[in-house]
This record gives C-alpha cells, structure tokens and sequence, in this order.
C-alpha cells in the first residue's frame, strides 16, 4: 500500500517535470527577448551566453525611442487596423448572422453557401485581385483600404460562429420584444446582442489575432510608406536594419510589439481560447 | 393589445423598409461582395490571361497556358522539371505514387513545389504528434492543467513575423542560443550557419513552425479530449487495463476525429508557408526554401515585371492542389470508418 503511493507520487513528479520541461521551451525565447533587451551592448555580443543579464541597461529603449525609424507609425497603424477590423466585423458580421440565423428569405441559402464557400478558399488566392482593387481606388498604402480587406476577409468566419450562436437564443425571448412592440432591429440590439455577447467577444479576439498578426497582405498593400506600415511588415524591415548593428535595439522593438498581446492573452484567455477554438472548427 | 402598444407598433412602422433581412445583409454583402469575393474571381479571371500590371494595355486570353507553364517552370518542380508520362500510367505506377512524394521530398529536386511537399511532410507529422503527448500530459495534471495550457499556448498568439525574428537570433551562428549551447557539449565544431545552410534551411523553419503551433493543436486535443465521457476510461481500468492500455484502447480510437482535423489544418497551413521564409530566408540559400506562396508573391511583385497572370495561376493552382488534398484526406477517413 505505501509503496503505490509511493510510486503515484513519483509518476506525478515526473509529470510535472516533463510538463514544466515543455512549457519552459514554449515560453524561454520570450523571456529570453524581454531580459535581453535590457543587457548592454557588450554582453549581447559576447561569445559567454547569459541568461539574466548582469547589468540591466535602459539604453536599448532610449536608443530606440530616439530614433523611433517608424516604430510609433507602426504600433499607432496596428492597433487602428485591428480595431478597426474588429468593430466593423463584429458589427457587419453579427447583423447579417441574425439574418441568415432567424429568418427565411428568398436567397438566404445561396447567401450563406457563397460566405461559407470562401472559407475553403485560401485569402492568398484574393492577394493579386485585392492589390488591383486597391490600386484602382487609390486604397493602397492607406489604412482604410487594409481594413476592409481585413474585414471582407474575417466576414465569413464570424458569420459562420455568430450564425450558430444565434440559432441558439430561445425564440420565447424574440417573440417577447416583438409583442412589447420591438422592430427587428431593436430586437437585434436589445436581445440578439446581451444573449451572444460571449460568442461575440470569442469571434472579436480571433479575429483581432488574425488582424494583428496578419503579415502577406500587409506586406503587398502597405509597405511604401512609413506611414502605411503595421507592426509585422514594420518589424520585419527594423530587423533588416538592426540586425546587423545593434541586436539590443531590435529586442526592444520586438519585445514590445510581442507584450501587448500576451498581456491581452492572459487577461482573456478563455475568450481567446474559445475564439481561435472557435475559428478551427471552420474546416 | 392595449391602444398605447399599437400605436407605438405603428409609429415603428416607418422603419419596416429597413427592417427586413435584406438590409441586415446589406453591409456583410457589400465589403464581402468588393474586397473579399471580387478579388479572389478577378484572381481567377486574370490567371487565363497573359497580364503585367504595369503594362495593362497588353491584356490577352491565353486560355490554360500559365497553368502549363507552371509544370515547365523549373522553380516550381524543380530541375528538370517534372517528366509526363507519355501513356497511362498502370496501376503499379499510381500505387507507387505516394513512395515516389516521400522520395522526392527526401531527395527534393528542389523548386517551390518540392520544398513545400518538404517542409509540409517535415512539420505535419511533428504537428499531429507531440501535441497530443502535451495534450494528454496536461490533462493529467489536475489543478496545475491550466498554468501548462496557459504557458503552452502563448507562442500562438505572437505572429509570424515576430517569431520567426526571434528564431532568427535563436539560430544565429555565433550568438545563438543554440550553437552556444551545442558548444558545450561538441565543442568550437559547433558553427552551424542553421539558416544559410541549404540543408539545414527547411528542417529549422520546420522545427521553429511546430514549435510555434505547439499550443494551439493542444488545445484542440484538449477540446477533444474533454469530448470523452471520463467513465470510458475508467470502466477501462476496472477491467484492468493498464494506464497506457485505456489510452491506446479508449482515448486513441476516440480521439481520432480531432487528429484528423489537427491533420488537416497542419496541412493546409503548411501548404501555404510564406512569412517564415520571407523574413528568415528570402527562399535561400539558393531556392532551397523557396515556398509556393513566396514564389508566387515574388513572381507578383519582387522580380520586376509584376505577372499577375502568371502568379494568379499560381494561387488557384495551389487553392486547387489544397481542395484536392482536403477532398482526399476526407474520402480517406470516411472509407476507413465504414
């Protein structure tokens, strides 16, 4: 009897360690940016690893932000993209769900098909049209033209989630507003909206991942300008420039392109994790 | 209905021409319609017409033609290009057909086609099995299962770009983490110049992409797993199956459909490779890493002469190559199932 336990102790010690094994790799390179972007110069570009650095230096981030080279573009048009994606299609995306989840109307399947039809359809087919497009109405390089390319991308996911959230809330609660005198909107706003809040924050923080991290279409339609630049494409070109002169400063930068959304990451996690769940269930 | 609520009712009445579904569509319908469904058929349109984007008065049919060209390009199938059979192929042939892709991918004759079969046959495999071992590990970890899930599942929300910039100083030859760290065990002879070496490229963009996906395959088993009613397993071992018997017995067989879906999506994703490369290699050392997306991005806008015909080919070829994989995979599961 004691020697069960004995060994029950011992398999979940050995549990652990391999867990704590795994789970230190997937987090070091991180850790690993964010105490080197405070080691100086010297220390970084010693053949002695170091882990914690022995002097802790502010200078790459004063470096950094001295020169800035587009840096503050960059973080201003990442978070105006993304939460500009976001609202517009949470907004367009959940009101054409409440119409393709309540009610029947002439076309409604074809609608639905054709949304869930693009799904299938890899964006990177969209690029060359897109960058066309945009170039014929003078959208490239601004970022209202990103954005709704963005969002005409992320549409059909969040209305493929929000559809069947919507299916979902109970027809007593719809067929109440409508006897307190509601209009189909107002039901949408007053009733659709409290009862798929949660469906909504989880498709909002998937489709705020796939807005920030985005990267090719970034990279064709915004990439002349400063001015234009998101983080990805940004850093991308920082790390081009400062790889070859100062490591310490390309730490910083990336560091703090990487921290805003962990720090996000962890506050929501279970919104995060349903979403991106969520979007993988789209196949 | 008293008085008061019908009047209410009828003063909404003026709203009706907007209240109707067809307006709740309206705004999904036009920025799908222009910025998402036009691209991808103008794509389409142009992949049938011999196309730059810079000299658009020279637009003219040229029917399959740059589908053709794409089996004679020798950056896409590699030196010498593929050779088509002259007759039918005989069944030996087809049965040997998957052998010949692993074969290939083993001894890539490089080409973007080629070293996307490579890096998708290097990164799917690791993909589908070491997150089921985390998955089924964090599981069993009672209270702790979340703090694992939770320091798992970071990478994934980091994008591409960034990752692959942090790899890059990972793999760099002299102040890298990694040749620091094989210095110790090997010595000076530790100098490995990971991603300028053409034989070292992809299996590190592999390794860095598997790490990178870690988490989020994870949690997909773990969705898969919570699936399971835990009184199977149990039952399990009341008949006495060991720990490992009730899970290659029980959870496996269970967790089947959820691997093929991690499956799946690893594909396609793999597939579809570009920011790894641009950022970490630029497709070299020589083509070594060259991914069909990079080329096509780069036959698109890098080398000059903007081919959106050529490169719109390109896209629909490799949309069509992912649907067939798709279609394939799924008649492959559902017929083992019967």
């Amino acid at each position: 009897m004691r020697l069960d336990r004995l060994r029950r102790y011992g398999n979940t010690a050995a549990l652990y360690l391999v867990l704590a094994g795994i789970s230190v790799v997937s987090v070091l390179p991180f850790v690993w940016i964010i105490l080197s972007s405070f080691k100086p110069h010297e220390e970084l570009y010693s053949k002695e690893l170091t882990f914690l650095p022995h002097h802790y230096t502010w200078a790459n981030y004063s470096t950094m932000f001295e020169r800035m080279v587009g840096f503050d573009y960059y973080y201003r048009n990442s978070i105006l993209v993304s939460f500009g994606t976001v609202i517009l299609t949470l907004f367009a995306g959940s009101l054409a769900a409440y119409a393709l989840a309540r009610f029947r109307f002439k076309g409604d399947q074809a609608v639905f098909v054709v949304f869930l039809a693009t799904i299938m359809v890899p964006g990177e087919v969209g690029l060359i049209g897109q960058y066309e497009l945009l170039s014929t109405y003078g959208l490239l390089n601004t970022l209202t033209g990103l954005t709704l390319s963005y969002t005409a991308f992320n549409l059909a996911l969040t209305i493929f989630i929000m559809r069947s959230v919507f299916a979902t809330v109970p027809q007593e609660l719809l067929d109440a507003a409508r006897v307190d005198g509601c209009s189909w909107w107002e039901t949408f706003w007053q009733v659709m909206i409290p009862m798929g809040a949660s469906g909504l924050a989880a498709a909002g923080t998937l489709v705020f991942l796939n807005a920030w991290n985005e990267f090719i279409f970034a990279l064709t339609m915004n990439n002349w300008t400063d001015e234009a630049r998101t983080l990805t494409v940004g850093i991308q070109l920082l790390q081009g420039q400062w790889q070859h002169w100062d490591y310490g400063v390309l730490f910083s930068s990336v560091m703090l392109s990487f921290l805003p959304v962990i720090i996000l990451f962890l506050l929501l996690q279970k919104t995060f994790m349903r979403g991106l769940t969520a979007g993988a269930v789209k196949g | 209905m008293s008085a008061a609520g019908d009047e209410r009712v009828s003063r909404r009445r003026r709203w009706r021409g907007l209240d109707n579904p067809y307006a709740f569509l309206l705004p999904a319908v036009l920025i799908f319609g222009m910025f998402a469904l036009y691209p991808i058929l103008r794509s389409l349109f142009l992949s049938f017409f011999q196309y730059e984007f810079l000299r658009p008065e020279d637009l003219h049919w040229v029917g399959w033609a740059n589908y053709g060209e794409i089996f004679r390009d020798e950056r896409v199938t590699g030196w010498p290009g593929i050779v088509t059979p002259e007759q039918p192929l005989s069944v030996w042939e087809v049965l040997c057909y998957p052998l010949l892709v692993v074969w290939l991918s083993i001894n890539s004759p490089g080409g973007a086609f080629w070293n996307t079969i490579r890096f998708t046959v290097m990164y799917v495999p690791a993909a589908i099995l070491l997150p089921l071992l985390l998955a089924v590990l964090v599981e069993r970890a009672g209270r702790l299962s979340t703090l694992f899930r939770t320091l798992n599942f970071i990478p994934i929300v980091v994008s591409v770009a960034v990752v692959s910039i942090i790899w890059m100083w990972i793999y760099h030859p002299e102040y890298g983490v990694i040749n620091t760290l094989l210095r110790g065990f090997v010595g000076e002879k530790a100098d490995y110049t990971w991603l300028s070496d053409s034989k070292l490229a992809m299996p590190a963009i592999a390794a860095m992409a598997v790490w990178h996906g870690l988490g989020f395959n994870m949690l997909l088993y773990l969705v898969g797993l919570q699936r399971i009613p835990s009184e199977l397993a149990e039952a399990a071992r009341v008949d006495g199956a060991s720990g490992w018997k009730a899970f290659r017995f029980v959870t496996l067989p269970l967790l089947k459909p959820t691997m093929f879906l991690v499956g799946l999506l690893a594909t396609i994703g793999a597939l579809k490779v570009f920011g790894q490369m641009f950022i970490m290699t630029q497709g070299g050392p020589g083509d070594s890493t060259l991914s069909i997306v990079l080329y096509l991005y780069n036959v698109a806008f890098r080398y000059g002469k903007f081919r959106f015909g050529y490169a719109s080919a390109l896209a629909w070829a490799l949309a069509a190559f992912i649907f067939l994989v798709t279609l394939v995979a799924f008649r492959l599961t559902r017929e083992r199932e019967r």
